[in-house]
């Protein structure tokens, strides 16, 4: 029992849980501990001590889009999106549903509505107490600056224009072609606007102080405006559902479209002129029509950042299974024959650095050529332009490592296949390719890493919907909470490529032979 | 007659180019007549080209010059007839030991059912003594069992000739000499033609019909031939209380140490005055 556990860790490349496990069965304990301390211990510290440098550093460092999120902000956001997506679900389910199941949802939902709003009201009455607190506190402390600060400035206007006045005043003595005197008077008026300059830095720090009162953090205010923000909210997305479950719901929608329709048959029926009987004919028809529409239709949700990382996945594999099914075929016959590896070699070497950012537009255009219409094509061209770049980014590590992989089969495996004149096709099958595998399944993990990683971008350029989208929407969108979802960015699609490349470690370990212990 | 010279390796040529495109002769002028059915041990220094030789009847090697005949064809590349059982084992680590022999069986009796290919494999694992382990990778297998799991591929084949080379160099002697009692009892039953390369007198003088000695390499070639006569089957204690065995062993290591003394300038090689048409040939 405890080795097939060691050995499924050991598959799964969670190696650091071996000393656990083995502690657990009581196996020299030192050792094991000293284990957990190198493997479990030290990364939590360390990840500790970041996040608190991270919650240190943050406030410190103000942006236009407001200040860099603490970690508990971003943590805020994620369930905020997070929310989002179970809201829009939510909405999605409610029209849909139907009889008893309606009823239920939408009691539940008026019960919550009536909870929820007395809270609102307090809520509100709280923002409007804290907000007279803060009223208060700036004319306490903001008024009177205000009054100094005016006759500060008007004190030094007057300043300014007695000294302009006798300036000019002084200038009407000059003697005409007097340089010295002109170049003395020239120093007088720039002794002046330098006095100008240094009024005004006066008044702006002055300013500067009010500001600084005005900006003065209400804590118990921004609480009470969050509050009141999250109730509000909630009831928004209650009456949202209300909606859905009453008046825009699919069935209701259907069933009084049907009794208008009954309406519009005895009108039919009844018509006696030629021509209203055509037009109730008609009517009738179209109303039929749009009631089939409604049957089908289904409730328009937006992309929310769970459904988009899924269509990121989707993109990815969709452009590495491109990558894979080019790179495996031609890397074997590069590994295979020296002469292809030839003919290849230069266009690998090209193309291999390429960015990614070069490949999306070319090919952004190339596909949109052959999709004229993205409506009624199987994939949206934004969507296969992002996979196929992912693709061209990707297939270099798997082809490189496929053509290695084939090309240096043990010489003795060779032999064997030639003492047993094995045709083509089973030296392939039997000796090359698992010979080869390891490799190959190196490179696949490579690419697949790559290809995450060009994914993003792509979706960035393309506005293919995807987490590379939701980057770019919240960079243009430029709130503080958009700033903190891009930082969730950053952790989703950290844990995904991590997810995805433990898979492909054990994949790799699985078809090799040897156990693939570099696979770390 | 045709038995009598079932393989014929006559003035066997290896040359390879040196850095200055000048051919250096590594074997010049081998010439060999094996019998159907006889054990044939080629015994010399390390770098002789013994292994040049094997290789080349095995196909793996181009011939420069020469020729090499088995059965009355000359031979062109290598093939399942000549089954080759190397010094490593060269086993598919990918596929079990079942299946390493499987891979020969199956090309070897294409017509064969599936039935009868399964019995051809489990018999030839079981003559090495391994039908106890004959589903187990190679890596969970010691070094000794995989070379027996070379063996049984080998033998698997039914070839014309089975080579030989060094099978038991990388084996402790314990397992060493456990493989040579297994080899020689398949070999007393399935009479194949065998040559077998080492550098073990003792092995070569209890497992060999004829002992093939080569001079130092290059222009390596046949310097004596010397035949055994121990009866067959063998029995190793039987054979170590005759003063024959000493008589042939020490021949053998007198052989080898004028080639060593040769190399140095230490005097000529003493040839047996009983040796054979080889012999004769070699040194024309």
């Amino acid at each position: 029992m405890k080795f097939k556990i060691l050995k499924a860790i050991d598959v799964a490349g969670l190696q650091m849980l071996d000393p656990v496990v083995r502690l657990f069965y009581g196996e020299t304990p030192r050792e094991q501990l000293r284990k957990i301390v190198l493997f479990i211990v030290i990364p939590v510290l360390t990840i500790i001590l970041s996040v608190l440098l991270w919650s240190y550093l943050a406030p410190r460092h103000t942006t236009k889009a407001g200040e860099v999120p603490t970690p508990g902000v971003v943590l805020d956001a994620a369930r905020g999106i997070q929310q989002f997506h179970t809201w829009e679900n939510q909405k999605a389910d409610d029209f849909l549903l139907t009889g008893e199941a309606r009823q239920n949802a939408l009691a539940a939902v008026d019960t919550r509505i009536a909870e929820l709003t007395p809270l609102s009201v307090a809520a509100a009455a709280s923002v409007e107490e804290a907000k007279a607190t803060q009223q208060a506190y700036r004319e306490k402390y903001a008024t009177p600056l205000e009054a100094e600060y005016k006759q500060l400035r008007n004190d030094l206007k007057a300043k300014e224009d007695s000294q302009e006045e006798a300036l000019i005043a002084e200038a009407d003595t000059l003697g005409v072609n007097d340089v010295a005197a002109r170049q003395a008077y020239l120093k007088k008026v720039a002794a002046f606007d330098a006095m100008e300059e240094a009024n005004k830095e006066t008044l702006r720090a002055f300013k500067d102080k009010i500001d600084a009162v005005y900006s003065e953090k209400f804590p118990v205010l921004e609480a009470a405006q969050t509050t009141y923000n999250t109730i509000e909210a909630e009831l928004q997305y209650l009456s949202k559902r209300r909606d859905y479950l009453t008046a825009d719901n699919q069935e209701l929608k259907i069933a009084s479209a049907q009794i208008e329709l009954k309406e519009l048959e005895t009108g039919f029926l009844s018509a006696t002129t030629g021509k209203e009987t055509f037009k109730a004919a008609e009517r009738m028809l179209k109303k039929q029509e749009s009631i089939d529409r409604i049957a089908t239709s289904e409730y328009s949700r937006p992309w929310t950042f769970p459904r988009q990382i899924w269509r990121s996945l989707a993109c990815v594999f969709l452009g590495f299974f491109i990558a894979t099914a080019i790179a495996i075929p031609l890397g074997i016959f590069c590994g295979l024959s020296r002469v292809f590896m030839a003919a290849l070699t230069p266009f690998i070497a090209l193309f291999k650095p390429v960015s990614p950012i070069v490949w999306l537009p070319i090919i952004f255009i190339i596909v949109g050529g052959f999709i004229s219409d993205p409506d009624v094509s199987m994939f949206h061209p934004a969507f296969l332009s992002s996979a196929i770049t992912v693709a061209l980014c990707s297939l270099w590590p798997t082809l490189v490592n496929t053509a290695l992989g084939v090309a240096s089969v043990d010489k003795d495996h060779i032999n064997v296949a030639r003492v047993l004149r094995l045709g083509l096709v089973s030296r392939l099958f039997k000796i090359v390719l698992p010979s080869a595998l390891p490799l190959i399944f190196a490179g696949l993990r490579i690419s697949l890493g790559v290809g995450w990683m060009v994914l993003i971008a792509a979706e960035l350029l393309s506005s293919s919907e995807g987490i590379g989208k939701f980057t770019w929407d919240m960079f243009n969108n430029g709130s503080s909470e958009s700033f903190a979802q891009m930082f969730v960015v950053v952790f989703v699609v950290g844990i995904v490529g991590l997810v995805l490349d433990r898979i492909m470690i054990v994949f790799q370990r699985l078809v090799s032979f040897d156990g693939a212990p570099t696979a770390l | 007659m045709r038995d009598q010279r079932y393989v014929e390796i006559f003035n066997l040529v290896k040359a390879y180019p040196n850095p200055f495109g000048e051919a250096v002769k590594v074997v010049d002028g081998f010439n060999l007549t094996i019998q159907k059915g006889e054990v044939i041990g080629v015994i010399g220094h390390s770098g002789c080209g013994k292994s040049t030789v094997l290789t080349m009847l095995a196909g793996l090697n181009d011939i420069s010059d020469g020729g090499i005949i088995v059965d009355r064809r000359e031979i062109d590349g290598p093939g399942p007839d000549r089954a080759v059982v190397f010094q490593s084992p060269c086993l598919l680590p990918w596929m079990t030991a079942y299946q390493n022999v499987m891979l020969g069986v199956r090309k070897c009796y294409p017509h064969a059912s599936k039935q009868q290919r399964r019995v051809i494999t489990e018999y030839s694992l079981s003559a090495v003594g391994l039908a106890d382990s004959m589903h187990k990778h190679p890596r969970e297998l010691s070094g000794g069992m995989q070379q027996r799991v070379g063996i049984a591929r080998a033998i698997a084949l039914k070839p014309k000739v089975l080579l030989l080379d060094e099978p038991f160099g990388r084996l402790d002697s314990l397992t060493r000499m456990e493989l040579q009692d297994v080899i020689l009892k398949i070999l007393d039953r399935e009479k194949i033609t065998t040559m077998m390369i080492t550098h073990d007198p003792d092995e070569a003088v209890f497992m060999c019909d004829r002992i093939c000695m080569m001079t130092n390499g290059p222009r390596a070639r046949v310097g004596e031939v010397m035949t055994i006569d121990f009866p067959r089957p063998r029995d190793r204690e039987a054979i170590l209380e005759t003063d024959k065995f000493y008589a042939y062993r020490g021949r053998l290591l007198q052989f080898l140490d004028d080639c060593e003394a040769e190399k140095h300038g230490g005097g000529p090689i003493r040839f047996n005055p009983g040796a054979s048409e080889e012999k004769q040939s070699a040194t024309v």
